[in-house]
């Protein structure tokens, strides 16, 4: 199978889907000439034209409200905010009308809407660049929220938003843009709402997301060597999720814990273990746990911002801390 | 523009005038449960500009949508009873009276200021791509005109030259604020300078003026000449909602100025003087409250949703995987 980035992973569902159907087109700050921040659309201005992938000007607003429209009307938007924390301007389009639309026409309207975007740490780039903002949608019925950690799983899981009729908020990782992994040449989808198990284990579940996937897998190879076998379970959907891989996991390992980069107090992690807690109360051998981003603003350079949301050696300790 | 035609226009603003008293009436009988936002004196741009749209056209209104609804050609019962909750209204009585949505007459209407234009480029985007014969018109107040979202959509409208007719219903207030308060320029539509338009101004109040500059525009856009954005000049006659305390922000003295320019007045004193009869006006006035009243009579007799009716049609079932309907 062909070693391919995620970046390319992405264009290649991109160019898959264009082809497919004419009404897909992608909008967004420097999608075209650059081909995006990461490159993830590089050459489809020059193969599909600029009615079909749009440079906008910057104005998240306007960009997501044209998604809105032009889906109404057939069209299937995918809508670039080129980072998370820029989605804040774009909210009320998400939120009060993408999300809503459909309800309110009484069935009548459709929103196919893929809000697209990339947010977490990693890259240096401080408070106003590199945060999980993923929380915020979670809790908005109307809402997909999708989160892939590799390339197979992006492609699989973008294609699958492109084709969806509900609106669609995909949430890639800048830290993960460069990393490789295997994706087959014949297509495939992955559905929305089916989690994923990354690594069998026997005595610890580990619940991640996005980049703390990778983080989870690197630690659970590590603690293998010391005999403790780790199941690590990546979500791929945060709403609607698979609680039944999850608690499937935790009932076979009884113990569980639940990394995100986002920081614990009302978000996504504490959904995941009252999921756990609700389901498996009896099988559990100790409360769920939790390792999740510091409740700060992401301090700049290399150092810090590393300090402050989960690695492989918390993810190892917070596991010793579940099994001891 | 002819004795005709300006009665017809006299008499849509005529219903308009009879239909927002009903609801008037409906909302102090508490049949009518959100903040109810009168339409009074500016019924001539709800007919003059949404009623030259034809069906395909999509139009795109606001938090004091019923006269812009009617005007497009939603029908009495399904705008009243929207507003009433009932389940013939055309969200189905799950939008109330400031967001539903009639999506066969192609009218949306929401009520968070200044959203509508941003998806006003969006219609207007997918008219141009797919080479549709429709344009999209797009209503909002002075107040939307001090969001970012106007100013983003206008950009992007224009540098995309999309089929979009921007009308500015400039009633003087945004809820209690004054728009010689809170407009930083002299007239809204030399904003459109901004953007390269032209600077348009209509009398709002001139049903006649209205409707010859909505169907010019609206025949340019057609010929893939927009967008545009016009001001109408108008006044809220009445409170922002039933009952605001209006002597927080204008004096009496002011809307009885107003109100000897309100539109339907004016309309009326014109056609008087071209020598229509007094009678033939009062006919028309009775009819139109036979009208309601039969539409009245049979709207309170109209169910409401049910729990399962409301909650439905959050989700459309995923392209693979199982139902997220409730």
């Amino acid at each position: 199978m062909p070693l391919i980035t995620f970046g390319e992973a992405i264009r290649q569902a991109y160019r898959e889907e264009m082809k497919r159907d004419k009404n897909v087109f992608l909008m967004g700050e420097d999608v075209g000439r650059w081909g995006s921040l990461y490159r993830s659309s590089k050459g489809l201005l020059e193969e599909f034209g600029p009615e079909r992938v749009k440079d906008t000007p910057i104005s998240e607003a306007a960009i997501a409200g044209c998604g809105v429209g032009s889906a109404v009307l057939g069209m299937r938007p995918i809508v670039e905010i080129m980072y998370i924390d820029f989605i804040a301007i774009a909210m009320d389009q998400i939120v009060n009308h993408a999300a809503k639309w459909h309800q309110l026409s009484n069935g009548k309207v459709k929103l196919p809407i893929v809000f697209k975007t990339q947010g977490g740490a990693g890259r240096r780039n401080s408070s106003q660049h590199s945060q999980c903002l993923e929380n915020w949608f979670v809790n908005v019925p109307g809402l997909i929220t999708v989160m892939p950690s590799t390339p197979y799983d992006v492609k699989g899981l973008l294609k699958s938003a492109v084709r969806d009729d509900n609106p669609v908020v995909f949430i890639e990782h800048k830290a993960l843009y460069f990393e490789k992994g295997e994706v087959p040449e014949e297509e495939y989808l992955v559905p929305l709402g089916q989690a994923d198990v990354k690594r069998p284990g026997q005595d610890v579940t580990i619940i991640a997301t996005s980049w703390m996937v990778l983080f989870a897998l690197k630690a659970a190879e590590k603690l293998q060597e010391c005999g403790i076998s780790c199941e690590v379970v990546d979500p791929r959907t945060l709403w609607p999720l698979d609680q039944a891989t999850l608690i499937g996991s935790a009932r076979k390992t009884g113990l569980c814990l639940v990394v995100t980069e986002a920081p614990a107090e009302g978000g996504w992690s504490g959904e995941a273990s009252s999921v756990i807690h609700e389901h498996c109360f009896r099988e559990l051998r100790k409360p769920v746990k939790r390792l999740c981003g510091t409740r700060t603003g992401i301090p700049y350079g290399p150092v810090l911002e590393r300090q402050v949301v989960p690695n492989e050696a918390s993810i190892m300790e917070a596991v010793r801390e579940l099994v001891r | 523009m002819s004795q005709a035609s300006l009665r017809e226009l006299y008499g849509e603003m005529l219903l308009l005038r009879r239909f927002d008293e009903l609801c008037l009436q409906l909302k102090m009988r508490d049949l009518i449960y959100s903040g109810y936002h009168p339409y009074e004196g500016q019924e001539a741009v709800a007919v003059g500009f949404c009623g030259a749209l034809q069906k395909d056209d999509i139009l795109l209104s606001t938090h004091r949508p019923h006269g812009h609804a009617v005007a497009k050609g939603c029908t009495l019962e399904a705008v009243l009873t929207e507003m009433m909750g009932r389940r013939t209204g055309c969200s189905g009585g799950l939008g109330g009276g400031m967001q539903y949505i009639d999506a066969e007459n192609n009218f949306y209407c929401g009520s968070v200021v200044g959203s509508n234009l941003p998806i006003a480029t969006g219609f207007g985007l997918a008219i141009k791509q797919q080479k549709l014969d429709r344009i999209c018109m797009c209503l909002f107040g002075d107040g939307a005109s001090n969001t970012g979202s106007f100013h983003e959509a206008m950009n992007l409208a224009t540098i995309w030259k999309l089929p979009i007719v921007f009308v500015c219903e400039n009633n003087q207030f945004a809820e209690a604020m004054p728009v010689r308060e809170f407009v930083a320029c002299e007239r809204i539509s030399m904003r459109a300078r901004g953007y390269g338009l032209a600077e348009l101004t209509v009398d709002g109040n001139d049903a006649e003026e209205t409707r010859r500059v909505a169907s010019e525009l609206i025949e340019l856009t057609r010929k893939g000449e927009g967008p545009f954005l016009v001001e109408a000049l108008t006044y809220r006659i009445r409170g922002h909602y039933v009952g605001d305390p209006e002597a927080t922000y204008r004096m009496r003295e002011e809307v009885d100025a107003w109100r000897e320019k309100e539109p339907l007045k004016c309309a009326r004193e014109k056609l008087l003087r071209s020598g229509v009869e007094a009678a033939e006006l009062e006919t028309m006035d009775q009819g139109v409250k036979d009208r309601l009243a039969t539409l009245q009579d049979w709207a309170v007799q109209q169910a409401f949703p049910t729990l399962a009716e409301g909650i439905d049609h959050v989700y459309l079932p995923l392209t693979q995987g199982e139902s997220l309907c409730h």
